[in-house]
């Protein structure tokens, strides 16, 4: 790997402390047949639960419009520029676009991140992109672009999910015109058991077929959904999903998704009022 | 219409707030803004904080990994920091490689722990020669309003403080290597460094803790770092040119502020 | 401004119909017959012509960009023979956090005798000047006019750097040296008056 000049390289060779702990914790597929056996979720959820959410608007003054979510440990913050120029463009364009990035701060997971954005990075910026793209009027400000960029504290799960329902308020935040409010929620599988707005542990078991007979469905699944048009904006599937399964995880995440949405619209009224408040 | 008349004149408008004695944000030229500090809330972190300046927010995560110690110091650890200044925190910052504001932080970060030794290397070592801690201090800063290395350090201390590495223990004639995740011990702070930052306004006029309309507008920005009222570190990239009594007075007035950081840190510990 | 209690809105909320009396305005959109909002803020309905526009403004800052027929106020950067380079600073009351380029070209400055003009004798570095929006033709630059009486520099400093107050609309003077620099003046009408447009005084 080349070296990265422009910050301060550690050794090369460090490993985590966690690879030499004694191995008396449980594997992912016993801690599964667990929460089957007890029909209990490790903080003691129901399965169709979404997590305590906990929005704020305005957390970066120095941004046009900013939103901080946290769902209990996963802790996300967007920030949202005003239009710019796109760079390295020679024609003109009647829409305008959005750049989304999406980073994890190196402390965020469980294993130390790097501060070059990687493959996962990449891919939950042009997702996050892809589910913007339909609620932000992009004819409003043509041959521009809004930056959304978005960097996650703590991952514990569902971070994707969270950056773009977060996105979507700072967008509003931020006076950028929109269609409509956006909230997104994710969804792992894993057999016969569907977990909404899975931690970290529930993501892990759900990446793959965990050991048995002939049933192997396993997979996440984010669903962002447009309140008012009852649109879906974007979907993303992973894994092994049988097409019963999947239209069943979509009734359910559409429920979560509209649950969520009161949260959304308490925060920006809030804002609109304090704003009316100090006008007056 | 104020707003308009700031963007238009900045200078201009600044100076006439200057002349009255006041900033615009309401301060006088040696008042600090408020520090905030909140530590231990990210739980992948082996220790963190999250430092607020007025505006400014810092957030520093030190992840702990096992590694061999140089040939050259094989009694000593690492401790590897890095600065990001994230286009989140800012619209002066573009995606893409480190600014050279970042590289210049980061490095003045880096000198500040070498030179106040509050981590001593040698505490970081398990076994001479074979394994040693490393401790990567990540600070993201997520809202750029001047000051930003006061805000590091500040969070720095409060990430150090809640830093809690698991017992290691080495078997040399196997070389296999035991974690016991559940002893976990502090690591030492040997000392307490403090930085303060001030900007100079057309020469003449310094201002204590500047945001960062002040730092742009201001003709040269230093920061002062003291441990424990002896002098560690002044960082002072080119700018306009400063007396040596200026110098000593603000040196003399940045010791106020180390009983102030550590009586917050003292406090946000205990809650 | 009505002193009614406002009537607050989120984006994607429905307003009204859109039939022969309500139309969509500013910060909404119409889709199947019905008017939505596009902004977090506040909705007002203005009266035109028989026909209620219905428009939402934010309560916060707005997120504009300067469009065709706009006034902005721009600060020169640069000059050369053929134009004159500026900063949108802001788009008519709004201030902009972030400025967008501009030209102001040599033909674009006065209404007459558009061939005779020297740039330097019009805008100097530094000067604050309201102009119109032109057409956008190409990507990225936007082209600015001055060439209307109410159009021009209307802050500038003289050579050694104090304020200047015009004395006509060619000229300024310094306040403190009393030195005369060419500009091209704009004349600025108190707010809320139609001026009939007439040459400024010297």
């Amino acid at each position: 790997m080349p070296v990265d000049h422009k910050r301060i390289n550690g050794p090369e060779d460090t490993v985590p402390y966690s690879l030499y702990t004694k191995t008396n914790k449980q594997s992912l597929t016993e801690q599964y047949e667990e929460i089957r056996k007890t029909g209990q979720r490790t903080d003691s959820r129901a399965f169709s639960e979404h997590r305590k959410i906990f929005v704020r608007t305005g957390a970066v003054s120095q941004a046009k419009g900013s939103a901080y979510i946290e769902l209990d440990n996963t802790k996300v913050i967007v920030s949202v520029f005003d239009p710019r120029e796109i760079p390295n463009r020679p024609d003109y364009s009647l829409k305008g676009e959005l750049y989304c990035e999406f980073k994890f701060a190196p402390f965020s997971c469980h294993k130390r991140r790097l501060h070059v954005q990687d493959a996962e990075e990449k891919q939950h910026s042009a997702i996050m992109k892809r589910a913007l793209e339909s609620t932000v009027c992009l004819h409003e400000f043509p041959n521009f672009q809004v930056d959304v960029y978005a960097t996650v504290l703590e991952n514990d799960g569902s971070c994707l999910s969270a950056a773009i329902t977060a996105a979507g308020l700072a967008l509003a935040h931020a006076g950028v015109p929109m269609y409509d409010i956006i909230t997104s929620v994710t969804m792992g599988i894993q057999r016969d058991t569907f977990f909404v707005d899975p931690t970290v542990t529930e993501q892990n078991i759900c990446l793959y077929p965990r050991p048995s007979e002939s049933d192997t469905e396993h997979g996440i699944v984010v669903l962002s959904k447009l309140h008012t048009h009852d649109q879906v904006s974007q979907f993303y599937q992973f894994g092994n999903v049988s097409l019963d399964k999947l239209n069943e995880s979509i009734s359910i995440l559409d429920e979560t998704c509209r649950e969520l949405v009161p949260i959304v619209q308490k925060y920006l009224v809030k804002h609109v009022v304090k704003n009316l408040q100090r006008n007056t | 219409m104020s707003d308009g008349y700031k963007t238009l004149h900045p200078v201009k408008y600044y100076r006439e707030f200057l002349s009255q004695g006041i900033r615009p944000d309401g301060r006088e030229f040696n008042t600090f803004r408020p520090i905030l500090l909140n530590v231990g809330s990210i739980n992948t972190a082996d220790g963190s904080a999250i430092a607020k300046v007025g505006n400014t927010t810092v957030v520093c995560g030190i992840k702990a990994e096992l590694c061999k110690p140089k040939p050259d110091a094989p009694d000593c650890g690492f401790v590897v920091p890095n600065l990001e200044l994230p286009p989140l925190c800012s619209a002066k910052f573009r995606p893409g490689p480190p600014s050279d504001q970042a590289q210049v932080l980061t490095q003045l970060i880096a000198e500040i722990i070498t030179n106040s030794n509050c981590i001593d290397l040698r505490d970081l070592c398990i076994v001479r020669d074979k394994l040693a801690w490393c401790l990567f201090v990540d600070f993201v800063c997520l809202d750029f309003d001047g000051a930003v290395v006061d805000a590091a350090v500040v969070s720095l201390l409060g990430a150090l403080k809640t830093v809690k590495l698991p017992l290691v223990e080495y078997d040399p004639a196997l070389e296999s290597t035991q974690v016991f995740l559940e002893e976990k011990k502090p690591i030492k702070l040997h000392s307490m460094p403090v930085s303060t930052t001030f900007a100079v306004f057309e020469d003449k006029i310094i201002l204590k803790d500047p945001t960062l309309e002040e730092e742009t507008l201001c003709s040269g920005v230093f920061t002062i770092v003291l441990k424990d009222d002896e002098l560690c570190c002044v960082h002072k990239p080119g700018g306009s040119p400063l007396a040596p009594e200026e110098l000593v007075k603000c040196i003399d007035e940045s010791k106020l502020r180390t009983p102030l950081i550590s009586s917050l840190i003292a406090t946000t510990l205990k809650s | 401004m009505t002193t009614k209690e406002p009537c607050l809105c989120l984006p994607g909320q429905r307003l009204c119909l859109s039939d022969k009396t309500y139309t969509a305005g500013q910060g909404t959109y119409e889709r199947q017959g019905y008017i939505y909002s596009q902004l977090a803020g506040c909705v007002d309905i203005v009266d035109k012509d028989n026909i209620k526009v219905v428009e939402v403004h934010t309560t916060g800052e707005q997120t504009v960009i300067p469009a065709q027929g706009d006034i902005v106020t721009a600060q020169v950067s640069v000059i050369t023979q053929q134009y004159a380079k500026c900063f949108i600073k802001c788009v008519g009351e709004t201030v902009l956090r972030r400025p967008f380029r501009a030209v102001l070209r040599r033909e674009d400055i006065r209404a007459t005798e558009k061939d005779r003009v020297e740039i330097y004798k019009c805008v100097r570095p530094g000067d604050i000047i309201l102009a119109r929006v032109l057409p956008i033709t190409e990507a990225h630059t936007y082209h600015l006019t001055t060439a209307e009486n109410e159009l021009g520099v209307v802050i500038a400093h003289s050579e050694a750097g104090h304020p200047m107050v015009p004395i006509s609309w060619t000229d300024m003077q310094c306040t403190k040296t009393f030195a005369k620099e060419p500009r091209k003046v704009a004349k600025v009408v108190p707010e809320h008056f139609n001026a009939p447009s007439e040459t400024l005084k010297p």
